[in-house]
């Protein structure tokens, strides 16, 4: 089974592809404000590299949230764009979660993700991935309250993704059809925020 | 020859078919209209937001309704800029993707060309022409010797005239957007407010934030006085002023490049009175006049694959790297 994996959505942009529970390409680079024109020549590059073609793929993963709205978009995007066009299934996958796939000698791993002005995209997993508090925009301060007693807080700057970890876990889940594909975003817009507020 | 062409630089998520640059075999505008009304204008994270939910099914109803596959296609044509950036990148991304999965030619269009070249759809542009692109984000005034060639004489220096119009239209309690409210109500009401004629000058530039204030300053001033507006005078007496100042300077522009062809185009190019004043002018000059239908004036993927076309004779291409761009100049990939 071969697989795509894309994430947009953070500091670093992320592009691999699996072939039997391999990784037969990875790149890691930063992410700055040019994804839209990152990552399609890396996306060029992975499949010039490895010798496949779009059409080999039998699963993209694909990181729907939460982090930066422009970049989830572009990796959203690029995924039911291509899920729909050469009916390839989809699975998204949370860049919390991808944080806390980090090995660490705690009982929890603390995902966090700055969201400004106090506030973080954070959750809390243990260490088959699995939520002890759910993903959520909250403040910081507040989440602190459910840190459980063994944690690392991980961040992207100390985060040492463990893609198949990720993968082994999700790629037996439903996929979601490229039309029903959305965001992650975690937060409302500002306008709509204020409009209900 | 057939071109996929994508338009998501506002409120419009659109794809279309379009044959040798002039036939429609299919077009899907998927309005945002209504999400955006609430908060009285376009807010550019829910648009954003909105592009990326729709932008599958909008490909696939537009190849269901052309009853073609993406195989049957021969480039892909997409706006890059000006535009919302967040909205822009949804429609290059799909673009770029599709592109690159059938290795098909990528065509970087500018908003404004696909404006202008709405017109191509149903009348074939007679060269050389001036065309004056009005909507909620331009007004501009450009010369045309050629095919794909672009000469901008002349453009606003602040507000675009439908975002003038919008504005006043706040301020006067009418709906978003305010084009269509304040023409409608123009035409029940008699210019009887004393407006400034906008950058009355021998420029090709516009300048409308003075004549919106003076606008927003005379309905501050009359509800301070106590004194109740008439709306449809004042509907009638700000569009006079705008469509004097367009006809003024179109018309001069006509005379100075002594051109065959006038073409209006953008959202605004639906406005009543403007068509009429512009088209009046035109008879009395002896000159063509061309305004698309009402379908293509506002944003819409069709113009963006005429334009395309011809683009494509010009041997304009953009690469995997193609980014979006907020702001650029028609010129720039010429």
């Amino acid at each position: 089974m071969k697989y795509l994996f894309i994430d947009t959505s953070a500091d670093n942009l992320i592009i691999a592809i699996i072939d039997d529970d391999k990784i037969i390409y990875y790149s890691n680079i930063s992410n700055g404000k040019d994804t839209s024109s990152k990552v399609m020549p890396v996306l060029d590059e992975a499949f010039k590299k490895t010798g496949l073609n779009v059409k080999d793929i039998d699963k993209m993963f694909v990181v729907n949230g939460p982090g930066s709205f422009t970049g989830i978009r572009v990796g959203v995007t690029i995924a039911k764009t291509i899920g729909f066009c050469l009916n390839i299934p989809i699975i998204p996958i949370s860049e919390l979660e991808l944080l806390a796939t980090t090995s660490t000698d705690t009982t929890y791993n603390v995902s966090l993700i700055d969201a400004r002005r106090g506030y973080v995209y954070g959750a809390i997993y243990d260490k088959n991935l699995d939520f002890f508090v759910k993903e959520s925009h909250v403040l910081l301060e507040q989440l602190k309250k459910k840190y459980p007693n063994s944690y690392t807080i991980i961040t992207s700057s100390n985060a040492k993704i463990d893609l198949l970890k990720v993968i082994k876990k999700h790629k037996n889940d439903e996929p979601i059809h490229p039309h029903e594909l959305k965001p992650n975003y975690l937060k409302k817009t500002e306008a709509e925020e204020n409009l209900n507020g | 020859m057939n071109i996929l062409a994508i338009e998501s630089s506002c409120d419009e998520t659109s794809m279309s078919i379009i044959k040798d640059g002039h036939t429609d075999l299919g077009t899907v505008i998927l309005s945002q209209i209504d999400i955006h009304k609430m908060y009285g204008g376009v807010v550019p994270e829910i648009a954003s937001r909105s592009h990326v939910e729709s932008i599958t099914i909008v490909l696939e109803e537009v190849l269901t309704k052309a009853s073609m596959k993406i195989d049957d296609i021969d480039a892909i044509a997409v706006t890059y800029g000006p535009g919302l950036i967040g909205s822009l990148l949804v429609g290059l991304i799909a673009a770029k993707t599709i592109a690159y999965i059938y290795n098909k030619p990528l065509i970087p269009v500018h908003h404004i060309a696909g404006h202008i070249y709405a017109n191509n759809l149903v009348n074939r542009l007679e060269f050389p022409l001036i065309a004056l692109v009005i909507s909620g984000g331009h007004t501009e005034l450009i010369y045309m010797k050629e095919d794909y060639s672009f000469e901008k004489i002349g453009g606003t220096l602040d507000d675009a005239v439908g975002e003038c119009y919008d504005k006043v239209a706040r301020v006067m309690d009418l709906s978003y957007p305010g084009g269509p409210s304040i023409d409608k109500l123009a035409k029940q009401g008699n210019d009887t407010y004393k407006l400034p004629l906008p950058l009355n000058d021998s420029s090709y530039d516009f300048s409308f934030s003075g004549l919106k204030s003076a606008v927003i300053n005379l309905v501050h001033n009359e509800e301070q006085r106590g004194n109740k507006i008439k709306k449809e005078d004042l509907a009638c007496s700000f569009q006079n002023r705008v469509v004097d100042i367009l006809t003024k300077k179109t018309v001069k522009a006509l005379k100075e490049y002594d051109v065959k062809n006038l073409i209006v185009a953008g959202g605004v190019a639906a406005n009543s009175a403007i068509r009429n004043s512009l088209e009046n002018a035109c008879k009395q000059h002896g000159i063509s006049f061309t305004v698309p239908p009402i379908l293509y004036c506002t944003d819409n993927a069709a113009m963006i694959g005429a334009a395309g076309y011809f683009a494509y004779k010009k041997g304009i291409r953009a690469d995997l790297n193609l980014n979006a761009q907020a702001n650029c100049n028609l010129e720039d990939l010429l």
